[in-house]
Formats: structure tokens, sequence, C-alpha cells
């Protein structure tokens, strides 16, 4: 009769510890607060028409734009900046650069809640929510859709994200048999997740295969799954490097001295990763640009608009990094970084909303509901992420290690 | 008998060619120019 008694102490504990960690810690009135909790509880207020009076309510979205802002910003430009976490457990685990180890948690925790939120998101932009479930049971669903697949990967890819993660969340818990074998299939699930990145980072480009007529020819291109992918890249890692730096400033007491100590070694090693990976981006877009003879199209306002996104926010970031890196400028990377992060936003709305239907007589342009919703996934994310990193010891070294 | 006379790189992949050579020449003259010694600290 001993196990009794010892489970139920455990779950007291538990229960106890719980209620202890859920409780909210001063200071309250801090500016990224006073911010965000307005944003948070107009977007909810939004949320509620929307979910009562149909996205007509709230959103600019019609028959002919079906598509807008929720899919185009939330999902496919949200899901690419968190590549960095599939990029981060490849060079870590599979690769064994302990190096960058001190980042691997903080990064699979980020793109955990990236996809949680973003992903998430999906939901938002159904027209009726509930069936989100058909291609999860395979009803009625087209198996050799591109969106069956992406729809399965991100679920997958959440779970995986989960398990990489959970020994942290196990150490946190103070159970330390389950954390050492949740340790043992940590890297079958980096290995799982990375494959399913590969997959669905391209195919959320392969989404587009099917609008050739939609898409202004700049942007389309036959290997635009290919594009995404490689963009996704020193996305991921660019969204890395600016993580870390803001991590390193609001969360300095949840880090370990050593972690402190090697950052900046962290972030040259990331940059030259995401230089390499910018300059063979850069180049699949020259062929693709050499492929379909596109220089005719130069001439207009898409021509300028695409040269801005490809010289503006692709070539001059890459050579940004590789000055940086050569240079051992931190400051420099951090400009890099941030460029290269806005090129490839810019080149998601480009692909989903700003050249999608470029010759339509009608435009869509997102409302502020739209706007104000997504401000309100990102600030609620960013709450968890701070609430997980001030209490989980994610940033600092397992003390089993 | 047909003949065959491609000499503008625009009509034939001449120039993909022409890319993928500079691309490979480039990568690693970019991997040269990286690689930076590591006495140097950071600033």
């Amino acid at each position: 009769m001993q196990p009794k008694p010892k489970l139920s102490r455990e779950f007291v504990r538990f229960f106890k510890f719980m209620i202890s960690e859920i409780k909210p810690k001063p200071p309250y009135f801090t500016p990224f607060n006073v911010i965000t909790v307005p944003i948070i509880l107009l977007g909810l207020g939004i949320l509620v028409i929307r979910f009562s009076k149909g996205l007509g309510a709230v959103t600019n979205l019609s028959q002919e734009f079906p598509w807008g802002f929720w899919i185009g910003f939330d999902v496919i430009t949200g899901v690419a900046l968190a590549g960095g976490a599939y990029v981060i457990t490849f060079i870590v685990y599979v690769m064994r650069v302990e190096k960058y180890h001190p980042v691997a948690n903080v990064t699979v925790l980020n793109g955990f809640l990236a996809y949680v939120f973003y992903a998430g998101a999906l939901i938002l932009d159904l027209g009726r929510p509930w069936n989100i479930i058909n291609p999860i049971i395979g009803n009625s669903f087209g198996f050799n859709s591109v969106m069956f697949l992406v729809a399965w990967h991100f679920l997958m890819y959440m779970a995986a994200e989960f398990i990489e993660f959970s020994p942290v969340v196990a150490e946190w818990l103070g159970w330390k048999k389950i954390k050492k074998w949740l340790s043992t299939i940590t890297l079958g699930a980096v290995i799982f997740g990375i494959t399913l990145s590969t997959l669905h980072q391209s195919g959320l480009g392969a989404l587009f295969l099917m609008a050739k007529a939609k898409l202004h020819p700049l942007w389309y291109s036959e290997f635009i799954p290919i594009l995404f992918f490689t963009s996704s890249i020193f996305a991921g890692l660019t969204m890395v490097i600016m993580e870390g730096t803001l991590s390193h400033r609001v969360l300095k007491d949840h880090i370990d001295p050593d972690h402190h100590a090697s950052h900046n070694e962290i972030i040259i090693g990331l940059a030259k990763f995401a230089t390499v990976a910018i300059f063979v981006y850069y180049f699949f877009k020259l062929l693709t640009f050499l492929h379909n003879k596109q220089w005719t199209m130069l001439g207009d306002f898409w021509g300028f608009w695409y040269i801005l996104e490809v010289v503006g926010f692709v070539l001059i970031p890459g050579c940004l990094l590789a000055f940086g890196v050569k240079q051992r400028n931190i400051i420099i990377i951090r400009v890099g970084s941030i460029m290269a992060i806005a090129g490839v936003i810019l080149n998601r709305l480009n692909v989903s909303i700003i050249a999608f239907k470029w010759n339509a007589p009608v435009k869509y342009y997102p409302s502020w509901q739209e706007i104000v919703v997504t401000l309100m996934i990102i600030s609620i994310e960013i709450w968890v992420f701070r609430w997980v990193v001030s209490r989980m010891p994610v940033m600092k070294k397992s003390k089993a290690r | 008998m047909e003949t065959y006379f491609y000499v503008n790189i625009f009509e034939t992949k001449g120039l993909e060619y022409l890319l993928l050579m500079a691309f490979l020449v480039l990568l690693v003259l970019l991997f040269r120019y990286l690689k930076t010694p590591h006495s140097t600290k950071p600033k």
C-alpha cells in the first residue's frame, strides 16, 4: 500500500507548486504590460465579434480575397520566422556543435510558441473553425493536397517541439526520472521535427504553385517551395540573433553567467550561417529571375518593388552580416539581422497579399481589427514566453548536464 | 541536315550555367572571407 500515499503526496505538492507558479510576479506596471494589456483586451473583444457575427464583421476579406493579413502575416510569415528552431536543433543535436547549446532550449520554446499561436491563428481565419479537425481525421479531405500536408505537419511539428522542450518542463516540476527518459527521446523528436520543417516550410510556398495566374510573375516561380525553404533558414537564424539580443537585455536575471560571456561568440557564429544561407537564397532568386527572363518586367512599379525586396532586403543585409562577421561587430550584425527579417516579412507579404491578384481592379487592405488581432497574438505569445522563461530553467544550464 | 548556331546566351541556358559557375566560385570566396581569426575580441 506504499505507492498510494506517495502518489497523493506528489499530487498535493504538484498542485501547490502550480498555484504558486501561476501567480503573477511584480513589477506589474512595466511599459510592456501597459502597452500590451489594452491590445489584448481589444483583440479579445474583436474576436468575440468575429466568432459571433462572422469574418465579414471585422475583416476586409471577401470572395475575391479569401486570404488576408491573418494568413499572410500570422501563418505564412510567422512560420518562416519560427524556422530558427529546426536550424538550431540540427546544429546542436545532429551536428553536435555544443557551442550553440545555450540557445537551443530558448529557440525551441520560441518555435513551439510561434507554431501554437501563429499556426493556431488559422482557426480565426476559417469560416467554419470547427472543421479544422477534418484534415486530421481524414474526413472529406484531399490527401494529395498541399494544405493537407501543411495541416498535418503543423500538428506533428508542434508535438515534436513540445517533446524537444519537455525535459525543461520535467526539470522545472522536479520530475528527475521522467526528465531522464524524456532526454533520451529528444534526438528522435529533433530528427522528426527537422524532416517535418523542411517539408512544411517549402509546403507553404507550394500553396502558391496553383496561383500562377494570380501571382505577379516576378514573384511566381516553379521553385517557390525551394525559395521558401532556403529563406526560412536565414529568417530563423536572424530571428534567433534578435531574440537572443532582446532576451539578454530584458531577461538577464534568468541567464547563466557563462552564457552571458559566450553570447557574442554565438551571435557571430549564427550570423556566419545566416550569411551563407542568404547567399544561397540570393542566387536561387537570381537563377529564377534569369530562367524566367524577368528582366523585361523591371520597368514599372512592380519591378522597382521587386528590386527593393531582393537588393534592399536580401543582398544588402547579406553583405552587412558578412561584413559584421569579418569585423566581429555585433551592432552591424544586428542591423543586418533586422533588415533580413524585414526582407522575409516583405517577401511573404508580397507573395501572399501585395503581389497576389496584383492586377485586380479592387485591392485588399487589412482592416484595423485584423491588425489589432495580429498584435494581440504577438503580445500573448510574448507574455507566455516571459512566463515560461522566468519560471523554467530555459536559459540556465541543466543540473543533470 | 539541321545545324544549330546558338550563340545567344539569352536563348540557351548559357546564362544560367555561367551564374552557377559564378555561384560556386563566389561561395568559396565567401567561406574564405568569413573565416576570421578568433583572437579579435567582439566589438
